[in-house]
């Protein structure tokens, strides 16, 4: 009974988990945008369409909520995978290097973009896709452990 | 959460002080999160529609869509924390009780629900805002329930 019952929060989270993935996707493509020019005019400013550009200060201000933000909720999410049968598979392994790692990048790339290097608007669009592509995946690990095992 | 392998919860001392450290936080948010979500949304139709369509007669501007996805997006990260913790906190205590399983799929259900019927209502049907409004004041009475009743069995039952 204990363990369906956490069963069922499990499942519950993975809802919420995609709710914030959904909600995080449709904040970027309103407030950045998925081109490599929305992303430039969205960190340089764009005259045509009267932005003025982030500060530094400006981008630490976003970006340091999301850190803990992302540390705790990736914790969490790749966390209940221990309890599944791919605990300590390399599959686990990769997948918990490659969340922190495109996190870290599509939260440090916009200073790249300041700092005058432009290819990082790449990398910034890249890394969110990564990072929301592998937690769906980790996701769908546990969806397929709570419901098929 | 180390608390969910601790065979007799009630027997720990240090768990039982921390849970109850943290079943205390979570009563607090619960009641400030409806004072604060008064003042910023509203909680009755017209000042939520107000406060996400704008008002004429007040000259209130209807939320801007990057501000509305902002707070949708903040209050998903906050609530799926609380809620996974409080209810692996309640089913710990309360796995033996049929009726556990009926309370988290109510908390967690209205939850949903009142995240749900706000999105809904500021895209598509604005008169969702009724069910936002009943569903958010139902997940907060459940968790109240469950909070209180995790103290109640931790320190006064026998």
């Amino acid at each position: 009974m204990l363990n369906r019952l956490y069963s069922y929060t499990v499942a519950y989270f993975l809802l919420f988990s995609v709710l914030l993935l959904i909600s995080g996707a449709l904040l970027f493509a309103d407030k950045i945008g998925f081109s490599y020019e929305s992303v430039l005019h969205y960190y340089l400013g764009d005259e045509n369409s009267f932005s003025t550009a982030k500060s530094y200060q400006g981008v630490l201000k976003i970006i340091l909520p999301h850190i803990f933000a992302f540390g705790l909720f990736v914790m969490v999410v790749l966390h209940f995978l221990i309890f599944t049968k791919k605990r300590d598979t390399k599959e686990i392994y990769l997948l918990i290097y490659l969340t922190f790692f495109s996190a870290f990048l599509e939260l440090f790339s916009p200073f790249f973009i300041l700092w005058g290097f432009h290819f990082f608007a790449y990398i910034k669009i890249l890394s969110f896709f990564l990072f929301e592509g592998s937690v769906l995946y980790a996701l769908f690990l546990l969806f397929k452990s709570i419901f098929f095992h | 959460m180390r608390f969910t392998f601790i065979n007799n919860l009630k027997q720990d001392k240090s768990m039982k002080l921390l849970l109850n450290g943290l079943l205390l936080f979570i009563v607090l948010y619960l009641i400030f999160d409806i004072f604060v979500k008064e003042h910023t949304l509203g909680l009755s139709t017209t000042a939520v529609m107000s406060t996400l369509f704008g008002n004429e007669e007040e000259f209130l501007d209807p939320m801007n869509k990057s501000v509305f996805l902002e707070y949708i997006h903040t209050e998903i990260f906050f609530l799926m924390m609380i809620l996974v913790t409080l209810s692996s906190v309640y089913i710990r205590l309360f796995h033996k009780k049929t009726n556990a399983l009926l309370h988290v799929n109510l908390l967690m259900i209205s939850a949903l629900l009142s995240l749900l019927t706000l999105a809904i209502s500021y895209f598509y049907i604005a008169s969702f805002v009724n069910i936002y409004i009943f569903s958010f004041f139902a997940w907060h009475i459940v968790a109240l329930y469950m909070a209180l009743k995790s103290s109640w069995e931790l320190n006064l039952a026998k």
